[in-house]
Parts: C-alpha cells; structure tokens; sequence
C-alpha cells in the first residue's frame, strides 16, 4: 500500500493492492468518463455540418458562423473580459493587503473581517445574486458594467485572500524582521521584500479570480443592466431562446480556453513548486 | 521619550498599519456584502409594496406566505432533491478519491476532474441537454440501433435534475476527499486486514473514521450549492420540478415580492450558516484532538504568537 | 584555509570593525501573565563572545529581540557604549541578527541576499558588487552566488544569513540559535568558523543557545538563564567548575546533587572547609568554598560523576578532606572513552553517579563490572555548595 517516504517526500507503493479491475479503480474510471461525456459529445456535433444530432459530414460551418457571423457574442466576450480583468485587479490588490494586515498586526475589527471574507464562498450564489439585486436598487445604482464590476470583485475577494495568506503562513516573520534589521523601511520592506516572495500566491489568486469571473452565470445574471451581456449570459440566451450549434462551437472553444488556463496555471506551479 | 510612550507608539502604529491594509477590504465587504444581506433581512419582515420593492411596516407575512402549500412541497422538493444528489455525489466520490489517491497518476487525475469542473457550467447544462433531449444524441444512439422508434422523454423532470446535479457537483465531492484520503497512512489498513478485517471492513472501520473532516467538508460543500441551486432546475427541470432557487427569483423578478425572496433567502443563508459551523466546529475539535498540549508548550506557543504577530517595536 | 581567507577578506577590508559595550538594566518583559524576562542585568564588553544560555521558555530569545529593536521592554535600560538605544527601531541600532530560521529572502540569490542591505542604501553599484564577493568569499560561498536560497543546505543559508548581517559593518552581531536547525557534525565545524569569525572582526557576538556545549566551548562569558531570570554570569570554566545555584548544577554537564546542612565552618588556608551534613549520603562530608557558609544552613552539594574515583581497593588516604563511600555498581554503561557507573551506596541505597575516563591500559586498573564492590571517593575540593531556589 502506499505511504510516503520520508526520504523524498514521495509516495512509494509498497503493499499487495494495486490490481487495476479493484472496485475503487473502476468507480474512478465510469465518473471520468462521466464527468468527460458531455464534454465529448458537444465537441463531436460542433464539427457536425447538420443542425440536430442527426450525424451528417463533418464540416467547420459552425466555427465559421462563430466567428464570423456572430457580432453580439464578440460583444458580450469583450464585456466578460473587461469585467474579468478589472474585477480580478481589483480584487488581487484589496485580498493581498488585506491578507497581510491580517497576518502579521493586531488591530480592532479584525476578526470580523476574517469571519466575513469567508462568507461569500460558502453561501449560495443566488443568495448573493439576490442581495446585490436589491441592494443596488434599494440605493439605486444602475445595473450594467459597473455593478457587474463590483459583483465579480466580491466574489473573487475571497480567493486572493485565502491564497494569498496561505502563502503567508508558509512566509517566516524573521524574513521581514531580517529586512527592517538590514534597514529596509516599512514600505522598502512591503515592495521588496514581502510582495515579492508571496508573488506565487498572488499570482494564483488573480489567475483564479479571472477563471471564476469569466465562468459566473448566476450572480451576473441578477446584476446585469441592458447592454452588460457577458459570454455566460450570452450563452444562457442561446439556450434559452433558439438553440443554434454555433453554442457546440463555442463550446469547443471554452473547454479548450479552459484547458488552456488549466495549463497554464499548472506549469505556473510546478514553477513555484520547483522555486520554493 | 520613555519605554511605555515608545511602547504605546508602537502599537498605535501597529493598529494603524494593520488596519490601513486590511482597511480597503473590510470596507468593500462592509458595503457590498454585509449591508445587502442586512438589507434582505430587514426586507424579509416588511410588508410588499404595491408596485414591487416593499412599505417602511413590520409584518410576518412573508414568512407565513412561506407555508403555502405551494411552496411548502417546492420546499421539501428541494430538501429531498439536495439530499439524494448529495448521497450519490459521495457514494462516487469516496471510492474515485480512494482510487486517486492510491494512483500513481494523481496529477493526470486531478488535472481530468478539475477540467470538467472549470468548464462554464451553462455549457455543462447545455451539453446534457442535447444528450437526454427527445432528439438528442442518446435518444439518436437509440434510434439508430432500432432499440426504439419515438424518443424518450428523459428530460424536463425530476430525474434530469436530479443527473445534471450529481454531474456539476460531483468535483466538489471529490476534491476533498481526495486531499484527506491521500493524507491518511494507508499502513493502518494493512494493519487491520493483518488483524482480521475484511477488505471493506477495514474501510469502514480504520479509514472512514479517520477522513471523517474530509468526508463533511464534501459533504457541505456539495449540499449547500445544491440546495441553492437555480440554474440546473431552470434549464433540465420540468414545471414540477423547480426548487428554492427558483422561487426565489420567480419572486424578484416576476410577482416583484421582494419580502417573500427574502424570506426564502433567509432559509437558504441559515442552511448554509448551519452546515459551515457544523463543519468548522468538527474540524476544530479534530485539531484540538490531535494538538494535545502540554502548558509548557503553551507558553512557547505564546511567546511565539506575540513574536510573530506583534514584531513590530 | 579558513583562517587564511578570514585574513584575507578582513585585511581588504583595510579595518577591524569596532565593537561596542552593550548594557541591559533591570529589564522587564511580560506577555499578558507571563514574565518573559524579570529584572535581568547584564554587561557584556566590547568585543566579547557573549552567550546566553537556557532551556526554551526562559528568556534568552526575548533579551536577544530586544536588544536587537524587534521587541520592547516594559522596564528597564538597553545601552550600546553607554548610549540609550531603545527609542531607535532596529534599522537604526548598530546591531544586526542572525535568525534562527535564517530569514533568507527566498525570491533574492545568495548575491542579492548579501547586497541587499547595501542597495537599501543606494551604494555605489560597483562598491556594492566589491563588497558582496568579498563578503561571499568570507562565508566561502563563491560557487553558490548566483543560487537561491533553497537550493542550499542548511549550512550554506547559514553562512548566506551571517555574511548579509556582516555587511552592514554592525558592531554588535546577535545571534538566535543559529545552530539549532542543523546536524550534530555540521554544527561542530560552524561553531568553530564562528569563533573563528569574531576573532577576525572583533566585534560584539550575542550568541542565544539551548545547548550547553555550543555556549562552553565559544564563550568568553556566558549568562545562564531560567524563567526570566540571569541565574549566573560567568566564564565556561566558573560555570561548570562552580555552579552558582542547583539548576545551573543540573543545566550544565551531569551532576550528583543532595540536599544538605552546614554543620561546621573553619578557615583553611585561603578557603574555608565546612562539614555538612547529607542525609541522602548518611553521614556528614566535607567540602571546601571560597566564602564561609553560615551554620544550619540548607544548601544543596554538588559533585560532577567525573571528579569521582571509583576503585576496588580502598584509596589512601594520603590528603585530608577525602570523601569515601563503598557500594555496588548496579549499572556499568561502556561508552567507549569512558565508562559511567550507577553506584548504589550501602545502607542508605542512595545512587551515585561516577565517570571513568579510559587512559591506557596500564593506568585504568582492573575492569569494573555489574555488581563488583567499590569504593568512590572525591576531594573535598570538588564538591561545591550551590544555592537551593533559583532566585
């Protein structure tokens, strides 16, 4: 069986049971291919040249549609996009200082920001929807960009906080003593010496916040104003109102655009992994 | 300047710091967070408005609304729903994070449940409705083969919903487990099979006990987005088969009864409030389990706390 | 070799860095109820390799910080050379540290660890690059320059973590167990570079350690420490030799340690020769210390197992003030340079422990084994009275 050894850290496989047709092994195998069908068959019946699941030839008609005859969908990606990279900013900026401050000093209300940045991820999305929707009316802020903005920001708050001060528990205090000692000043301290050693946290946060951002449906539906489609909602639309293949396309596009950041993001740690 | 002012300085300065860092976000949950949840509260004991929004005067009404039979079945529909999918969610789940974590391949697997799991969830919705759809690709397979000659309704019902659920949460059952599953010391199985358990029973026995954080975690982080879940009902249910999420909605956007939405929100914060201090409680206790200290160590613990949390001086 | 470099770097610096007397006076430190540091004095010179020595939990770090500005005291005095430092934040003390945990910048090389106070500074970039690789050479760690810190040992980040505090040309450097985290081997030869190190730069070492042979062998004086408080200050050999109070007895080496009372007290040449009597021994001994002890007092005796003898024969008694027992050795334990007996005393059945250096052949007499009848002795010379409460 397996245990780790304590030479290299590395699981070692040492005991009788590793048949492959075991129970376990076999459950795991039926879920991946669960979890992959659907996948699969939106990404066959985009290179389907028919409009239903009837199997014609294969064709890239639908890519074309996609990229060429489909102005509204260029659009609400250009909003997502925005939204993301904004939300994610600002996000990644408020998190890491707030994970700092956090960490390292004693001050009143903090404990009611701890407890409050957990919130967000553990409630329901429709709730947090929900709220936003009647908050903004009830102080009445039109929804569009800017309320989506602030939606997105919310949400993705937590997960630069929670990433960013997981770094900050592997992060020695001695290492910023070592600075102040050496002569850094507080702010020499905060820009050479902390926010370059919990980059890899920080990083992730962001990376995360732009995956969450451009993937909310629920929250951005409620807090859209005319003209604020993002790609999810565009999307939803398509669903909802006149399925056209062009979405099997697009699929094929998100799934690979997810891959993509999967990638990316794994690379991205095995980097650190290898740094650190 | 003496020691205490020098002192008294610094942690003047230290609360200053502290609170300029952490300031920023503290405000931005303040306002955009706490203040709309404080605002369903309060709207969920107000009278509805003629026109939509609601009237400055106490009432209960949206909560005995709540016990309209209508609403009433909707709200066991949920409870039900949420606690199937849950259970097959960890039935597949212990066994796929056991198998993952006794794999050589752990990050490949990781990689293939976390791939799924990032993909847009409308897309995911999307893609089993054009499989379980009249004229969709199982129907279609059938066809083909001659098993059937009209397609079969498989969707827009509660099975549907009930499929689409064990498919968008599954990951979120797995991911935990898997991390405690590949944390526990597989040796103590070999030892208790050594002592006579049967393979299985070795499970149940030795491990189950010893993931039993993990296994709550999955288990509330699989229930809560279920239980709130507005999407999947929406676009695979049937009439029959909406659910809190829904009404919730319904309520804003259509019959504009923001006191009732907030009410039923009310339900649905209070159930995921339950089930998060249930599951920090459990692993609290674990922790204080395993960290049996003695006040010699405490006092370390101490002086360390104050030098890695009050350095500055 | 080292030598030779340490002479080398430290002549091309052209200057023997000036060290500093540093002074703490009744300095008081609390965390909530518990006293970290309680009215601790002490004075340590210019130039001196000073340690402070204790178990974990007794104030040493605490006194460390704060001399260092990363701590406050509630009460008290902290003087570089006479000059009040405790307004002054640890940038601003002449004073640098070496962490326990080594506190490298991980996302800096070994180069930019070493440089980094110097750039804080804008110094000139090629004096900065001049300094650097000398200091580099120091700590000999040329190969390495361009790595980070986790791609060196635990010894490297260590010599990485002195040549950065060094560079700044502090007149006082403070060391928290840098040692702690290493191997036994690898510990003995930093402690000899270390020593090395401050006799080339001659400046202040504040060295805080756990491990009483660490602080024995590198000291020239050393403040032993328990429960915030400065039990005894002293060069190794006062300490060991004559240990002021029973935990410092306990602390430092092993030792043979019984409650007693003073019976009698005479002057004897230059000392004073005193009976007590030891219960736990059954009779009363003699011992002999500097300064008269007052009669009916409890104290507590102390022997060190290695100034017992330990015979077959009984020993002549050719000087006045020896003390013999006879017993049976209940647990030989071989060591391999020496041996340690368990000698359970007649009568009384108290144990008594005895180390036996091996020599040659000829000299070590007949081989001791389990439950041989012996005699131990030890002169009045070695035995000492220590204080009973640490106070």
């Amino acid at each position: 069986m397996n245990g780790r050894n304590p030479e290299n850290g590395r699981k070692q496989v040492m005991f009788h049971d590793h048949r492959t047709f075991s129970f376990s092994n076999i459950v795991m195998v039926l879920v991946v291919v669960f979890l992959f069908l659907p996948l699969f068959v939106v990404v066959l019946y985009s290179f389907n040249s028919s409009k239903g699941m009837t199997w014609d030839h294969a064709s890239l008609v639908w890519y074309e549609k996609l990229i060429f005859d489909s102005p509204s969908l260029w659009m609400a990606f250009k909003n997502s996009l925005i939204i993301a990279l904004t939300s994610s900013a600002t996000a990644t900026v408020l998190g890491t200082l707030a994970a700092i401050g956090i960490k390292w000093y004693r001050f009143p209300g903090k404990s009611y920001i701890t407890t409050v940045s957990y919130l967000p991820m553990v409630l329901p999305e429709v709730i947090i929807g929900i709220s936003m929707l009647i908050f903004f009316s009830a102080v009445k802020i039109q929804l569009g960009m800017f309320t989506i903005f602030v939606a997105h920001t919310t949400f993705n708050l937590p997960f630069v906080f929670l990433l960013v001060s997981a770094r900050l528990d592997e992060f020695d205090y001695s290492t910023i003593e070592a600075a102040r000692d050496l002569g850094a000043n507080e702010r020499q301290t905060l820009l050479r010496v902390i926010i370059p050693s919990i980059m890899p946290g920080v990083l992730s946060g962001f990376l995360m916040s732009i995956t969450m951002s451009l993937e909310d449906f629920v929250i951005t539906f409620f807090v859209s104003g005319p003209g604020s489609g993002t790609l999810p909602l565009y999307v939803y639309s398509m669903i909802r109102y006149g399925v056209s293949p062009v979405i099997n396309a697009l699929s094929f596009v998100m799934i690979l655009g997810t891959m993509l950041i999967a990638w990316v993001f794994r690379r991205f740690l095995k980097t650190i992994a290898a740094n650190s | 300047m003496s020691i205490k002012d020098g002192r008294r300085s610094s942690e003047r300065r230290e609360r200053r710091l502290g609170v300029s860092y952490a300031a920023p976000m503290g405000v931005w949950f303040t306002v955009f967070f706490i203040a709309p949840l404080v605002i369903i509260i309060l709207y969920s004991f107000l009278k509805r408005g003629l026109y939509g929004g609601v009237e400055w005067e106490f009432s209960l009404t949206a909560y005995g609304q709540m016990f309209n039979p209508n609403f009433g079945k909707v709200l066991l529909r949920t409870i039900w729903i949420s606690v199937v999918a849950t259970a097959f969610c960890i039935l597949l789940a212990i066994p796929t994070g056991y198998a993952m974590a006794r794999s050589k391949h752990q990050t490949l697997l990781l990689f293939l449940i976390i791939i799924p799991f990032w993909t847009n969830s409308l897309i995911r919705i999307y893609a089993w409705i054009s499989i379980l759809s009249t004229e969709g690709f199982f129907n279609e397979i059938l066809k083909s083969l001659g098993i059937i000659d009209e397609g079969l309704h498989l969707i827009y019902n509660h099975g549907s919903v009930i499929l689409v659920l064990i498919y968008m949460y599954l990951p979120f059952a797995i991911l935990p487990l898997f991390t405690t599953i590949d944390k526990f010391d597989f040796s103590l199985l070999d030892a208790a099979r050594d002592l006579g358990a049967t393979k299985f029973g070795a499970i149940r026995l030795v491990m189950l006990p010893n993931i039993r954080s993990g296994l709550l975690t999955a288990i509330v982080f699989t229930f809560i987005p279920i239980f709130g879940a507005y999407t999947v009902p929406l676009l695979v249910g049937g009439k029959d088969s909406t659910m809190i999420g829904n009404i919730i909605v319904d309520q804003v956007s259509k019959t504009r009864n923001w006191p009732l939405a907030s009410a039923f929100s009310m339900i649905l914060t209070l159930v995921s409030t339950v089930g998060v201090i249930w599951m920090m409680m459990s692993s609290r206790k674990e922790q204080a389990q395993k960290k049996n200290v003695t006040n010699q160590q405490k006092t370390e613990q101490n002086i360390l706390d104050h030098h890695t949390t009050g350095g500055e001086a | 070799m080292l030598r030779n470099r340490i002479a080398q770097a430290m002549g091309g610096m052209g200057k023997r860095l000036k060290g500093v007397e540093v002074t703490a006076g009744h300095v008081t430190r609390s965390y909530g109820d518990f006293k970290a540091l309680d009215d601790v004095s002490v004075r340590i010179e210019k130039g001196e390799f000073f340690s402070l020595l204790g178990p974990s939990g007794c104030g040493k770090t605490t006194l460390l910080r704060i001399i260092a500005g990363f701590d406050s005291p509630d009460s008290g005095t902290v003087l570089f050379d006479g000059k009040d430092v405790l307004p002054f934040p640890p940038e601003k003390r002449q004073s640098n540290t070496v962490f326990q945990t080594y506190a490298l910048f991980p996302h800096l090389t070994v180069y930019e660890n070493i440089a980094f106070p110097l750039r804080l500074k804008h110094v000139d970039k090629q004096e900065i690059d001049r300094k650097v690789r000398e200091y580099v050479h120091l700590v000999q760690l040329d190969e390495h320059i361009d790595k980070k810190p986790n791609m060196l040992s635990g010894g490297q980040k260590q010599r990485v973590a002195i040549a950065r505090a060094l560079i700044n040309e502090p007149s006082v450097l403070l060391l928290d167990e840098p040692l702690s985290a290493l191997d036994a081997k690898l510990r003995q030869n930093l402690l000899i570079e270390l020593d090395e190190l401050h006799d080339k730069v001659g400046i202040t070492f504040i060295y805080v350690t756990h491990d009483q042979s660490e602080a024995l062998s590198v000291s020239d004086r050393i403040a032993v420490m328990n429960h915030g408080k400065v039990l005894q200050i002293g060069t190794p050999y006062e300490i060991y030799e004559a240990p002021a109070t029973e935990f410092v007895a306990k602390f430092i080496g092993e030792t043979n340690l019984y409650p007693c009372t003073v019976t009698s007290c005479e002057r004897y040449n230059d000392e004073y020769m005193m009976t007590i009597d030891v219960p736990s021994l059954g009779r009363a001994i003699y011992v002999t210390d500097e300064e008269p002890m007052e009669i009916g007092r409890g104290l507590n005796f102390t022997v060190r197992p290695e100034k017992i003898t330990i015979t077959i024969e009984p020993p002549s008694k050719q000087k006045a003030g020896i003390n013999t027992f006879h017993g049976i050795v209940e647990e030989p334990v071989y060591s391999g340079f020496q041996s340690k007996f368990y000698v359970q005393l007649d009568d009384v059945g108290t144990v008594v422990k005895v180390f036996k250096q091996h020599t040659n052949f000829m000299d070590d007499g007949p081989e001791i084994e389990w439950k041989d009848l012996v005699y131990v002795s030890w002169s009045a010379d070695d035995g000492y009275l220590v204080k009973v409460i640490d106070e």
